[in-house]
């Protein structure tokens, strides 16, 4: 060994010798203390440990007072100086090396907090494998240029951000999203830096490289959201601040009262507000840092405080707590063939980019020339049996859209009105009773109707359904075991809303909702007293996000405008990742009142000891120590939570 | 030309220690503004680097009894 890594290595465990070597003369000293004969040896080596323990303390409250800040150190430095001058060496000794052993502790657990995500940072590969003028080159990660094409194998991670140009494999996402279940990527399919590539070579066209990724941006966004300070945080700083010198007018106080030197030192050493001001910060770090790794961003302390206040979500029903996939479950004609009946609708929705337009449109599209029978005899819309060749629609003349109702188009001299009943009542357009009842029968499925109308004619009805989530019933039901109310949101009318809150099992639904009513139930839930959640899917919801308490955003990897607005973004389009961040979010509340609580008791149980004479300066100083550290650790807890 | 760096402080023990350095960095000459994170450790230091010697920051932060690293 050269003296050159010696020396690295003292610099590396600089903390734990210094600690060592003060523990052992401490023990020594104490140890001779017991012969009367090495009185004087002992009160040398305990002076020596204090300078050994005290050396790096010294120094920094050295700079404490040259700043001007009263910090923890100097408070010490003060104790451990003033124990030696009235000859209390072995106390001395016992606190500088007992404050020594607990900052050292402390730094190393709060570096295993602060590396929560040293994970997420070790996951972007350092290079990539471009193809540069028809040559494979191996290039560091972060000099990709944006259009360029990066080679993936198949086992490697990928270095960039992309959309694939060439081949297809499955690729485990776990680091963006928290979701660990492979996704299938081919053509056209974005894949983000820092996630696996496991089955089949693919070819990627850069869109974002080096610090220009979706994971450099969650890393980034999940540090500020750790160095928020959330409302507790702000004012125990804000407390902190008198507090110190407090302490240090009450020992003064009490030193002129009762002349007792040791008595004022304990003051000093006790009165370090070492817990409290640690506790707020350790729990909401260790959340915020457990909850990026299973892929929930959470925007920061103040959020976080709030979301474990929590008593009411509301969901979004469509894309939320269903799919978002809406499919046509069926068509009737009405004196007309359903066949005729689809391709109407179809023109007419052509261009409204409505989630059901397009459901519609892809009906019509999928469909054979005809299998048709008029009247109430529906015909079912199977994928399966679909023609190999897509039918063309043709375009509207015109269209307009109305707003949460339907759409009014004209093609060919007709006029096609596709809507609700709302639009047709306010056109005067007279619904036919077997159509009502037709509505009535698929609405109480859970299913989406709109009515057909030619030339002011009501000649068919198209069903529409979108699946619920499988996890959304499990999902609602561990929020209301955990005592929250569940409600959901929706456009559909009131009877489509019913069946399909029963099928999930919610509390309450509001139906027939336009996008700007949603904000304002989400109001008047807060007006009522509570604190409200919502959830969406983050662009469509955006508005009411805002309104909620905490707006939590579902799918965010792709989009940062969910990001951006919500006070958390889910990473991953996994709706059962919300029980868990409100729990999360509770028990982080709960662990910031426990650290408090145990920090406050701890002071109050020492001052009301040394004032009675219970507590010595070693003492205090172990009890101290000891309860820094036990709040640290509870602190902790919320990493493996 | 105002230029910004990064050190990484992993071994601050308490919050006020965090704000000791803070402080001890915008003492110096040329430096703009400073942000020490106690729960980060993340150490952001913007200067005006035809005063400044952004050399003596890592030496300021060391001086105060914690190891920086470069980030």
């Amino acid at each position: 060994m050269d003296t050159q890594s010696i020396k690295q290595d003292y610099r590396k465990h600089r903390k734990a010798i210094i600690v060592a070597v003060s523990g052992l003369l401490y023990a020594g000293g104490w140890t001779l203390g017991y012969v009367s004969a090495f009185d004087t040896a002992s009160a040398a080596i305990l002076i020596l440990a204090a300078i050994v323990g005290g050396y790096d303390i010294a120094k920094t409250a050295y700079h404490e007072v040259k700043s001007r800040t009263l910090g923890i150190k100097t408070l010490v430095t003060l104790a451990a100086v003033g124990a030696i001058a009235i000859g209390s060496y072995w106390e001395a000794a016992a606190v500088v090396f007992l404050f020594a052993l607990g900052s050292y502790l402390e730094g190393r657990t709060m570096r295993k907090t602060r590396n929560a995500l040293e994970e997420l940072l070790e996951m972007t590969p350092d290079t990539a494998t471009v193809r540069r003028d028809g040559e494979q080159k191996e290039v560091p990660a972060r000099e990709v240029e944006d259009g360029e094409i990066v080679i993936v194998k198949p086992g490697e991670k990928i270095p960039v951000d992309g959309d694939v140009v060439d081949g297809e494999s499955a690729v485990n996402q776990a680091p963006v999203t928290g979701e660990s279940a492979p996704v299938h990527k081919a053509d056209g399919d974005e894949v983000y830096a820092g996630t696996v590539n496991q089955e089949g070579a693919l070819e990627v066209r850069t869109t974002g490289a080096g610090s220009d990724t979706t994971l450099q941006r969650i890393i980034q966004r999940v540090e500020e959201a750790q160095e928020a300070q959330s409302p507790t945080e702000s004012l125990i700083d804000r407390f902190a601040k008198y507090y110190t010198p407090g302490v240090l007018a009450l020992s003064i106080g009490a030193y002129a009262v009762t002349q007792n030197a040791i008595l004022s030192l304990t003051l000093l050493v006790i009165g370090c507000p070492g817990a409290l001001v640690i506790g707020p910060p350790v729990s909401i770090v260790s959340a915020i840092g457990n909850a990026a790794r299973s892929g929930v961003l959470m925007k920061g302390g103040e959020h976080l405080e709030r979301a474990g206040k929590i008593d009411l979500v509301a969901f979004d029903k469509t894309g939320t707590l269903t799919k978002g996939e809406t499919t046509v479950a069926d068509v009737a004609g009405f004196d007309a063939e359903a066949s005729d009946v689809l391709e109407l609708a179809a023109i007419a929705e052509k261009k409204s980019e409505h989630h059901l337009g397009d459901a519609i449109l892809e009906a019509a599209q999928d469909r054979p020339a005809a299998v048709t029978d008029g009247g109430t005899e529906a015909v079912q819309a199977d994928a399966e049996s679909a023609p190999t060749e897509a039918r063309s629609v043709p375009d509207p003349d015109d269209f307009d859209v109305v707003a949460g109702k339907g759409v009014i188009a004209h093609q060919g001299g007709r006029e096609i009105v596709v809507g609700n009943r709302s639009l047709l009542d306010e056109r005067d357009i007279e619904i036919p009773g077997e159509v009502a009842e037709y509505v009535r029968e698929r609405e109480e499925r859970g299913e989406t109707v709109v009515h057909i109308v030619r030339d002011g004619v009501v000649i068919g009805a198209i069903a529409m359904r979108d699946e619920l989530r499988e996890a959304a019933p499990g999902v609602v039901q561990e929020l209301q075991d955990a005592g929250i109310e569940t409600v959901m949101l929706t456009g559909d009318n009131g009877r489509v809303a019913a069946a399909v809150a029963e099928e999930v099992g919610i509390d309450d639904y509001r139906a027939e909702l336009l996008p700007e009513d949603k904000q304002a139930v989400i109001e008047e839930f807060r007006d009522d007293g509570h604190v409200v959640a919502m959830v969406g899917d983050g662009i469509n919801d955006a508005p009411s996000l805002a309104t909620a308490d905490v707006g939590i955003a579902m799918g965010a990897a792709g989009t940062d405008t969910a990001i951006e607005t919500a006070d958390m973004a889910l990473m991953a389009d996994d709706l059962e990742r919300i029980p868990y961040a409100v729990k999360l979010s509770k028990a982080t509340r709960w662990n910031i009142y426990e650290n408090v609580g145990l920090a406050v008791l701890t002071v109050t149980l020492l001052l009301a000891g040394v004032l009675t004479s219970y507590v010595t300066l070693a003492l205090g100083m172990l009890v101290h120590e000891a309860s820094v550290l036990a709040v640290i650790g509870n602190g902790m807890r919320l990493l493996r939570y | 030309m105002s230029e910004t760096t990064q050190f990484r402080v992993m071994d601050f023990d308490c919050p006020s220690c965090a704000s000791t350095v803070e402080r001890a960095l915008s003492n110096q000459d040329g430096v703009e503004d400073v942000e020490v994170h106690y729960s980060t450790g993340r150490v952001e230091i913007d200067y005006d680097d035809s005063v400044a010697d952004p050399d003596t920051f890592e030496q300021t932060i060391e001086n105060q009894g914690y190891s920086p690293q470069p980030a």
